[in-house]
């Protein structure tokens, strides 16, 4: 049952962490959004979607936390019907979370572009009311990934009955643990995907954007001129699901060798040693992180070989 | 108590610099990293150290309630110093993922001519006008190294915080006090370092890291004092494992 | 942007004709309302017995005067974006909040003076708070260390010390109504309530500069939002009173945040919309030199 459980949360933070990148990319938040930001001062008038509400991992945190706290209230009030209320919480915690990320997107845009009033940066009634649609549904999808992420691992105890497995921290805290993260690891991959390659796709591929190139965005879509949504159709190909990839294999694993070394330490049984099952979990560990460090190194040296130098100017 | 008191406070000390130390390992490329003009990971120092450490936070609190009482220090802190590893491995290597596969770049390092963990050179693989691209080998070890040197620390506050046998404070407690002191450690080392750093082969990394660990070591002593200040007035104390 | 340069711009602002619902910061300029701020702020976090509407309305003021402290500080640049300096507040606000919460819980640290109790103990968190703040700027700022350059650093540190540490206090008196350790740490710390308050509270302070830089940013706009993150952070915050403690206390809350929001968040809109350089329906773009 733990392992079927651990499974199920691996699935889960994979759709999170995707559905993450691509919200943020309808919005170009975080990284890829000092190119938005920059484009206007350098003439570049654009009809991308500002959204600088914040870095990722704070602006998940939020919503995150907003949403495991009304679920923690709602599951304190119907506490006499069990574990099934979780079925009417968690949904109605990630509603309200995403209503809140919603709202505070929508005050960015206009912001921040009001702020560009010298550069003849005008507000798209149209571009801010089309986008935050998308982005309430695909923040929903996330958020609602992770509260139940963070509900399932504070009441692993009683759902796959093996005692002491559930997380000792609260709801709200785990909440804000995985929502920190989801945006962390969200930010830190999935924005190489629309940063490098869409936001500049009419520039030279496989190299490096110079510095000059910076603030001049591609604005000019397959048809017409190019708005965030069309930057989540194209990130859905390959920076999205592989974003998921990398926070789904992170809870995937910590948890996998936390189970391993809890199983091996003798399952709450009477031969319970907790140093053991501790000592397996970070021996385990140790020895992924150093199969990550030479599959990283193999495919460095693939790509060295298979590219070769850097050509041209 | 003064025993219990005194290594509260260096384990405080530890972790704020050990954390310090780690924001100064991260490769972080920052904004300019998303656009391939920066070598690292493409996120602000402060989120990824974070987002690393409060992996690591997770599970050591799982790891410390295998014990009922008086969880073992090391071990505990060990898993989070793994837990934040692994987050910071997978986050490279995916990122990398996506350099070479989604961008077509080669990864290479922008402030030396030759990467010293695997003596390959790196100038003419680096597109011209940018400060290098992706995460190199000598990088990735770098941030490895920094992501468990980070939540060694993060999860080295917080089992002293939270053992019986030191400060005793409930579980909750203990894990929003930990991350307030490192946050304050990390922001202050992200100040130091000022938007972009490589690794530990950065030529900013032996230029700053002495002022970053020093500025850590006053913040931490007065966290420390903070707490040791809560902790004696007593009413915090009693929490549940 | 220098500080008088803001001010030209906001008298320049009071000579046109105004909203109904704009709220004018002119008098409350950086200094008047760090004071302004901090009076209220000790004020309300040192009564607990105060109604939890009102108690709100000193945490936005906080706010205010946080995000102001943000504004002042992370204009200049920080390097790692103005996020940072508000999670670094809340960071403090934390520490601080929980150490002045266990002072205030000792027999000495609250007085009750007629019936109404005092908690002098949580101003130990605030001055401690103050310290590590300012020594964090002189860290930062100094010559010998990090140097970065940032005038009044030291101040802006300080202030985001001590208003972390005081939204911290403030947020927990409105949900528990007192700072007695016995009802703090179930109410409020140990079923995570922790969580939302640190977070919410470093997006009121940190959202409003991060939202709206740029280059014709403008004070009053910005502060407008952190009183309307104010009002979400109040409707969230009586809901956990209502649902925790009471609904005598927790339902004002939810209205006062309701309203606070609503005429908030359309003062700020419409003066965006006033402000911006035009706006359209929909429209092509610009094109480069045409």
């Amino acid at each position: 049952m733990l392992f079927a459980w651990m499974l199920i949360i691996a699935f889960l933070a994979f759709i999170a962490c995707m559905f993450e990148d691509l919200e943020s990319d309808i919005g170009s938040q975080s990284n890829p959004n000092s190119q938005i930001q920059l484009a206007p001062e350098m003439g570049y008038i654009h009809r991308y979607f500002n959204k600088a509400i914040s870095g990722e991992g704070l602006s998940y945190a939020l919503s995150c936390t907003i949403s495991g706290t009304i679920a923690m209230l709602i599951l304190l009030q119907l506490e006499s019907v069990g574990p099934k209320a979780a079925i009417l919480a968690i949904p109605v915690g990630a509603a309200v979370g995403s209503l809140v990320h919603m709202v505070r997107s929508s005050v960015c845009h206009v912001g921040r572009e009001a702020a560009h009033k010298r550069f003849e940066q005008p507000i798209y009634l149209d571009v801010l009311y089309g986008h935050l649609l998308p982005i309430a549904t695909h923040n929903f999808l996330a958020v609602i990934c992770i509260t139940a992420i963070a509900y399932i691992q504070s009441n692993l105890g009683i759902l796959s009955g093996v005692a002491g497995a559930s997380n000792p921290f609260p709801l709200p805290l785990l909440c804000l643990i995985w929502g920190l993260t989801v945006g962390a690891i969200g930010s830190s991959t999935g924005d190489i995907h629309y940063g490098t390659e869409r936001a500049f796709q009419d520039k030279p591929f496989g190299e490096g954007r110079r510095v000059v190139y910076h603030g001049q965005i591609c604005r000019y879509a397959d048809c017409g001129v190019r708005t965030s949504k069309d930057v989540a159709a194209f990130c859905a190909k390959f920076g999205g699901p592989a974003t998921g990839l990398a926070f789904g294999l992170i809870v995937l694993f910590e948890n996998w060798r936390t189970v391993i070394g809890m199983t091996l330490g003798g399952v709450a049984g009477p031969g319970w040693n907790p140093s053991l099952a501790a000592a397996w979990g970070i021996g385990i560990g140790i020895v992924i992180a150093v199969v990550l460090v030479i599959l990283a190194r193999a495919i460095e040296k693939w790509a060295r070989n298979k590219y070769g130098p850097f050509v041209g100017e | 108590m003064i025993e219990a008191l005194l290594l509260v406070l260096v384990c405080i000390i530890i972790g704020g610099l050990l954390s310090s130390l780690a924001v100064h390992l991260m490769p972080v490329g920052g904004a300019p990293a998303a656009m391939s003009t920066a070598t690292g990971i493409a996120t602000g120092c402060v989120m990824l150290m974070t987002g690393a450490a409060v992996t690591g936070l997770f599970t050591a609190s799982t790891v410390a309630s295998f014990w009922v009482t008086k969880p073992n220090v090391i071990l505990v802190a060990l898993s989070g110093a793994v837990g934040s590893m692994l987050m910071m491995g997978f986050t490279m290597f995916v990122g990398n993922l996506i350099y070479i596969f989604g961008a077509g770049i080669v990864p290479c390092s922008g402030r030396v001519a030759v990467d010293p963990i695997t003596k390959d050179s790196q100038t003419e693989y680096k597109t011209p006008r940018t400060d290098g691209h992706g995460v190199p080998t000598a990088s990735f070890v770098s941030g490895i190294l920094g992501g468990f040197s980070g939540g060694f620390g993060g999860a080295l506050i917080y089992v002293v915080l939270v053992s019986d046998s030191y400060a005793h404070f409930s579980v909750a407690t203990a894990g929003i006090v930990a991350m307030g002191i490192f946050i304050a450690n990390a922001i202050i080392a992200a100040y130091n370092i000022g938007g972009t750093i490589e690794g530990f082969h950065d030529p900013k990394f032996k230029a700053r890291i002495r002022t970053g660990l020093t500025c850590s070591l006053i913040v931490s002593v007065l966290c420390g004092v903070i707490i040791v200040i809560a902790m004696l007035t007593g009413t915090l104390a009693g929490g549940v494992m | 942007m220098g500080e008088e340069e803001v001010k030209q711009e906001e008298k320049e602002e009071k000579a046109k004709p105004k909203e109904k619902f704009k709220i004018s910061f002119d008098y409350f300029n950086e200094s008047r309302l760090g004071i302004f701020a901090l009076i209220i702020g000790i004020l309300v976090a040192i009564f607990p017995g105060l109604p939890a509407f009102i108690k709100a309305i000193g945490m936005m003021i906080v706010f205010v005067w946080g995000a102001d402290s943000v504004r002042k500080t992370a204009r200049y640049g920080l390097g790692t974006g103005v996020p940072s300096i508000g999670v670094l507040a809340m960071g403090f606000g934390i520490i601080g909040g929980i150490t002045g919460i266990a002072v205030a819980s000792m027999s000495f640290g609250t007085l009750v003076v007629g019936g109404v109790e005092i908690a002098f103990g949580v101003l130990a968190g605030v001055a401690l708070l103050a310290l590590l703040g300012f020594v964090s700027g002189n860290l930062a700022n100094g010559d010998k260390f990090i140097n970065m350059k940032i005038p009044g650093l030291e101040r802006g540190m300080t202030e985001l010390g001590i208003a972390g540490t005081l939204v911290v206090l403030i947020e927990t008196s409105i949900i528990t109504g007192t700072y007695a350790i016995t009802s703090v740490l179930p109410n409020v710390i140990n079923n995570g309530v922790i969580a939302v308050i640190f977070i919410i509270s470093a997006f009121a302070m940190l959202q409003p500069l991060n939202t709206c830089l740029g280059a014709d940013e403008r004070r009053g706009r910005t502060l407008l939002m952190s009183i309307e993150i104010g009002g979400i952070a109040s409707i969230i915050l009586g809901l956990v009173t209502a649902l925790t403690l009471s609904a005598v206390q927790g339902v004002p809350l939810i209205v006062l945040g309701a309203v606070i929001w609503v005429v908030f968040y359309r003062a700020y809109m419409k003066a965006c919309m006033k402000e911006a350089y035009a706006v359209k329906g929909t429209g092509l773009i610009k094109t480069l030199g045409g």
